[in-house]
C-alpha cells in the first residue's frame, strides 16, 4: 500500500492472541515471567544496592572522615543509587531508553486483561493509575502508623515509649513519607487514570514517562523507608542544615530520597502537562476543559518548575556528604539559610502541589451532587493559574524567624496574604454552586463539604501565620502543625478519597458500600477535627513540635488528641475493608454512571478500553450544563451519540446544535 | 438515582480498535505538538535546576561566610574552561546549522554536523571530568569551590541528556532512512515517522542552543566575575 492509500484507509490494529506488551520492532517479544516485573525489579534493586555499595567502598576506602559529618557516606549514596538503578532496570523502565540508542521503536501496544499488568512496566495510563492508587495507598498508612507510634508517645509526657532519638526519627519519616505521599495522592493516581479520558484522549503524550513517573515513586518511596535501617535522621522533613550535615547516615535516604522522587514527580507532571495541552480532543477549547484538568495542569506547572528546585537542593546536599564540598556548611563558605531557601523554593509551591488537586476534585464533583452548573467557572480555573503564580513568591515566610532581612518581612507577609485572594476564589465558586442547591448527600459530597469546613479552618490560621508577629509568636508550635494537618490532610485526604469513591466505580466496574463509606466518612470527619483541633491550644499554649517532653498541664489535651488519632487511624481499616469487601470479596457491578454525570469519562464503556473511545469525541459544550431546561449537547462520541443533561438512553439524545455536514 | 445522562454502554463496546484517517492526523498533529511543548517544558525544569545553582552562587558571594566565597580569587583551571565552553557553544551551532541545513532538504548535512555536535559534546564532558582532576582547590574549602563542583556535575549530567537526545535522534534516522525509502527521506518524508523525527530534532536543537546559552553563563560566573 502506498504511503498515500494507507493515510486514507481505516485503520483496523489486530486482536492480539495472547496479549503482547511493548518490545521493539525487530526484537522477538518476551512472554510472561521472561519479561520483567516487580520481582525482576526487586532482584535487580537488592542487586544494584550491593554492587553500588560495594564499588562506593572502593573507591573510597580510607575515606573515612568527610567534612562536617564524621562519617563515610559513599558507599551508602553509591548503594541508594544503585538500588535504584537496578529497580527501574529491574521493572524495563530502561528498555526503551537504551533501545533508542539503537534507534528503535517500541512495537504499538495492545489491551492487556492479565492482572499481572498492574505488577509490570505498563503504557496504559489506567494501569499506571491504578499502580499509583495501590502506592499512595501505601505511603499514606507508612506514614499513618508512624503517627500513632508518636501519638501513643505524647501520651505521657514523662513516661517514654522511645528514647528522644528514636521519637525524633520517627517524626522525620512521618513528615517525609507523608510528605511524598501527598504530592503524588491526586495526581499520580486519579490525575494519570482521569485526564486523558476527561480530555478526549486515547492515550499520555509520553506514556513511558509516566510510567517511569510511577516507578521511581516507589523507588524513591523504598529509599526513604531505609533511613530506619540506618539510624534515622533528626532533622523532621524539612531536613535543616546544620543538622542536615552532622546527620548520620540516615540523612543520605533522605536526601537521595527526596531527589529520586523528585525527579518523578517532574515526569509525571511533564508528561500530564503536555498531554493536556496537546491531547485535547477536538472541541475541547480552554474554557470547555473540566475544572479539575485545569487543577492538574496549574499542579503540573509547579510539579515541573519548583521540583527541579528541590533536586538541586538534594544533589547540593550529596555533594556536602559525599564530595565533601561546603553548599551548607558555614564554616567552610557556605550557610546553613541556603537549604532553607531552596527548599522553601520548592516547599512552598509543594504546598499548592497539594492543595490545588484537591480544589479541583471538589469543583469536578459539587456540580455532580448539585446538580448545578458550576458557578464562576473561569473564576475558579483563574483561581487556580493565580494561586501557582503566587506560590513562587511567598517562600520566604518560611525565614521569618531565620535568615533574612528584616525589612524584607513586610513584602512576603503581603504577598503571602496576597494568596488567599485567589485561594478564596475557589471557595467562593464552591459556596456560589452550593447556593440553594438541592444537594444529594451522597459519599463523595461528604467528602467534598468538609473539605471546605476543613480548608476554611486551616485557610483562616494560614492568614494568621503569614502575619510576622503572630508567625513569631507561634512558630516551631503543635499551632502550625495543626495549620497544615488542617490544609494538607483537612483539604488534600478528604478531597481524594471523595475522588476515589467517586471514580472508583468507573475504575474499577465495582460499587462502594455506601454504608460503610458513610461511616468511614463520619469517623474520619469527627476524630479528624477532635484530633487538630486540640492541637490549636495545644500549641497557643507552647507546646513545641518534634519534642517528646512536654508540660504537665497539657497532658489532658495531648491524650485527648491521641486516643481521637487512634480512632481517626481505625477509620483508614474501615475504608480499606470496604474497599476489600466491594471490589474482591462481594462485588457489585457499577452502573454505567452512577452519578448521572457529564463529564467525558463515564462515557466510556466500562472497563474502559485499552483506547479510551471508540472514536475520538468531537466536544460541543463544557460539561457542566445540569439542571437546565434546554441543556446543549454536550459532545459527540461519534456513530449517532451524542451527551446531554437530561436525555434518558443513547437513543434519545440532544439535538446536534452544529449545521448538518456537506 | 434518576438516568438523567446518556451514556453508551458498558455492553457494546467494539471487539477491536479502528482509526479513521481523521484520527490518524489529529494523533499525528498531537504528538508533533507534544514534542514542541514537551521539549520547552524541558527546558524549562531545566532552567530552574540550574537557576538554583546560580542562586546559590550568588547567595554564598554575597553572604561571604567568614570571608570564604573565594580566598585568594582563586579560579578553576581557565583553560580548560574556556575549552568546554567553546566546544558545547561549537557543538550547538553545528546542530543549529544542520537542522538549518535538514530543512534545506538537505539529510547528510544534518547527520555529519549532528554526529560531530554528539562527539563533541562527549569532548566537554571529557574536559569536565578532567578539570575536576586538575582543581588548585578543595571541593569543600570555600563557597566558590561548592559552587563549582555543583556546577561540573550538573554540567554533566545536562552534557549526556543532550548528547543522548542528539544521538537517539541520529540513530532513528538511519533506520528511517530504510524504512521511508519510498516516500523520500526522513528530511522530507510526509510519512508520520519522519514528521515525528522532524520534530523530535526540532526541539532537540532547541536544547541544544539553550546548553550553550547555560555554559555561557556559568562560565561568566565562574571564570570572568
Amino acid at each position: 500500500m502506498t504511503l498515500a492509500a494507507e493515510r486514507e484507509t481505516e485503520v483496523v490494529y489486530p486482536d492480539p492472541t495472547p496479549p503482547v506488551l511493548g518490545g521493539f520492532q525487530g526484537l522477538p517479544a518476551r512472554p510472561g515471567w521472561f519479561s520483567q516485573h516487580l520481582g525482576t525489579a526487586a532482584i535487580l534493586a537488592v542487586g544494584g544496592y550491593l554492587l553500588g555499595h560495594w564499588i562506593g567502598n572502593v573507591m573510597t576506602s580510607g575515606y573515612d572522615n568527610v567534612a562536617a559529618s564524621g562519617i563515610n557516606a559513599v558507599p551508602v549514596t553509591a548503594g541508594l543509587l544503585g538500588g535504584v538503578l537496578g529497580w527501574l532496570l529491574g521493572i524495563g523502565a530502561l528498555n526503551y531508553p537504551l533501545a533508542k540508542m539503537a534507534g528503535m521503536e517500541p512495537r504499538p501496544d495492545y489491551e492487556s486483561t492479565s492482572w499481572t499488568r498492574y505488577f509490570r512496566y505498563t503504557a496504559d495510563h489506567k494501569v499506571v493509575g491504578m499502580q499509583y492508587v495501590i502506592g499512595v495507598l501505601g505511603f499514606l498508612f507508612t506514614g499513618g502508623l508512624l503517627a500513632m507510634a508518636i501519638r501513643t508517645e505524647l501520651l505521657s509526657p514523662t513516661s517514654h515509649l522511645f528514647g528522644p532519638g528514636t521519637y525524633i526519627s520517627i517524626v522525620s519519616e512521618h513528615g517525609t513519607v507523608m510528605m511524598m505521599m501527598a504530592t503524588s495522592v491526586i495526581v499520580g493516581p486519579l490525575g494519570n487514570w482521569l485526564v486523558p479520558l476527561m480530555i478526549g484522549a486515547r492515550r499520555t503524550a509520553f506514556p513511558r514517562v509516566e510510567a517511569f513517573s510511577f516507578w521511581i515513586f516507589t523507588a524513591g518511596y523504598l529509599v526513604i523507608l531505609s533511613a530506619l535501617f540506618y539510624g534515622g535522621f533528626p532533622t523532621g522533613w524539612t531536613g535543616y542544615a546544620p543538622l542536615q550535615t552532622q546527620a548520620p547516615q540516615g540523612m543520605m535516604s533522605y536526601l537521595v530520597g527526596f531527589a529520586v522522587i523528585g525527579v518523578g514527580m517532574m515526569a509525571a507532571g511533564f508528561n500530564l502537562a503536555v498531554t493536556i495541552i496537546n491531547y485535547r480532543a477536538p472541541g475541547m477549547t480552554w474554557s470547555r476543559i473540566p475544572i479539575f484538568v485545569w487543577s492538574i495542569l496549574a499542579t503540573c506547572a509547579l510539579l515541573t518548575l519548583a521540583t527541579p528546585t528541590l533536586v538541586a537542593a538534594g544533589l547540593f546536599g550529596i555533594l556536602d556528604h559525599t564530595a565533601q564540598t561546603a553548599f551548607y556548611v558555614t564554616e567552610h563558605g557556605g550557610s546553613s539559610f541556603l537549604w532553607q531557601n531552596l527548599f522553601w523554593f520548592f516547599g512552598h509551591p509543594e504546598v499548592y502541589i497539594m492543595a490545588l488537586p484537591g480544589f479541583g476534585i471538589v469543583a469536578e464533583l459539587l456540580p455532580v451532587f448539585t446538580r448545578k452548573p458550576l458557578f464562576a467557572y473561569k473564576v475558579a480555573a483563574a483561581g487556580m493559574i493565580g494561586v501557582a503564580l503566587l506560590s513562587f513568591f511567598v517562600w520566604q515566610h518560611h525565614l521569618f524567624q531565620s535568615g533574612i532581612n528584616p525589612d524584607m518581612r513586610p513584602l512576603f507577609m503581603l504577598t503571602t496574604e496576597l494568596i488567599s485572594i485567589p485561594t478564596g476564589f475557589i471557595f467562593l465558586v464552591g459556596m456560589g454552586t452550593l447556593y440553594k442547591a438541592k444537594i444529594r448527600f451522597e459519599v463523595p459530597m461528604l467528602f467534598c463539604l468538609a473539605v471546605f469546613f476543613n480548608f476554611l479552618i486551616g485557610g483562616v490560621t494560614g492568614v494568621f501565620l503569614s502575619d510576622v508577629p503572630v508567625n513569631v509568636t507561634v512558630h516551631g508550635s503543635f499551632f502550625v502543625l495543626a495549620h497544615f494537618h488542617y490544609t494538607i490532610m483537612g483539604g488534600l485526604i478528604f478531597a481524594f478519597f471523595g475522588g476515589l469513591y467517586y471514580w472508583l466505580p468507573k475504575m474499577t466496574g465495582k460499587t462502594m458500600n455506601k454504608k460503610l463509606g458513610k461511616i468511614h466518612f463520619w469517623l474520619m470527619f469527627i476524630f479528624f477535627n477532635l484530633t487538630f483541633f486540640p492541637m490549636f491550644l495545644i500549641g497557643l499554649l507552647g507546646q513545641p513540635r518534634r519534642v517528646f517532653e512536654y508540660a504537665h498541664n497539657l497532658q489532658a489535651l495531648n491524650d485527648f488528641a491521641s486516643v481521637s488519632s487512634f480512632v481517626l487511624g481505625a477509620s483508614f481499616l474501615v475504608f480499606v475493608a470496604n474497599f476489600v469487601w466491594s471490589i474482591f470479596i462481594k462485588p457489585t457491578p457499577s452502573p454505567a454512571n452512577p452519578w448521572d454525570s457529564l463529564g467525558l469519562e463515564w462515557q466510556t464503556p466500562t472497563p474502559v478500553p485499552y483506547y479510551n473511545f471508540a472514536r475520538i469525541p468531537v466536544v460541543l459544550n463544557d460539561p457542566y450544563h445540569y439542571g437546565e431546561e434546554n441543556p446543549p449537547a454536550i459532545a459527540d462520541l461519534g456513530d449517532g451519540i451524542l451527551v446531554a443533561a437530561g436525555a434518558s438512553s443513547p437513543a434519545s439524545v440532544a439535538e446536534d446544535p452544529r449545521p448538518p455536514a456537506e | 438515582m434518576s438516568g438523567e445522562t446518556a451514556v453508551t454502554d458498558t455492553a457494546d463496546k467494539p471487539a477491536l480498535f479502528t482509526e479513521t484517517p481523521e484520527e490518524r492526523e489529529f494523533e499525528l498533529r498531537a504528538a508533533v505538538g507534544s514534542y514542541w511543548t514537551g521539549g520547552r517544558l524541558l527546558i524549562g525544569m531545566y532552567t530552574f535546576l540550574f537557576a538554583s545553582l546560580a542562586f546559590a552562587y550568588f547567595y554564598l558571594k554575597s553572604n561571604n561566610s567568614g570571608q570564604l566565597w573565594r580566598p585568594k580569587q582563586i579560579t578553576a583551571p581557565t583553560g580548560i574552561g574556556w575549552a568546554i565552553f567553546a566546544v558545547v557553544a561549537t557543538s550547538a551551532l553545528l546542530a543549529i546549522y544542520g537542522q538549518w541545513r535538514m530543512r534545506k532538504d538537505s539529510l547528510l548535512d544534518w547527520e555529519v554536523s549532528g554526529w560531530v555536535a554528539v562527539l563533541g559534546i562527549l569532548v566537554a564532558v571529557g574536559l569536565q571530568v578532567w578539570q575536576l582532576t586538575q582543581l588548585p582547590f578543595f571541593p569543600g574549602s570555600s563557597g566558590y569551590a561548592s559552587c563549582f563542583i555543583g556546577w561540573a556535575v550538573m554540567n554533566i549530567m545536562m552534557l549526556l541528556g543532550g548528547a543522548y537526545w542528539l544521538e537517539t535522534n541520529l540513530a532513528l534516522c538511519l533506520r528511517l532512512k530504510r524504512l521511508d525509502a519510498e516516500d523520500g527521506d526522513p528530511s522530507t518524508s510526509s510519512g508520520p515517522s519522519a514528521q515525528l523525527f522532524r520534530a523530535n530534532v526540532e526541539s532537540c536543537t532547541y536544547f541544544f542552543g539553550f546548553m550553550a546559552v547555560v555554559s555561557g553563563l556559568f562560565w561568566v560566573f565562574f571564570y570572568l566575575i
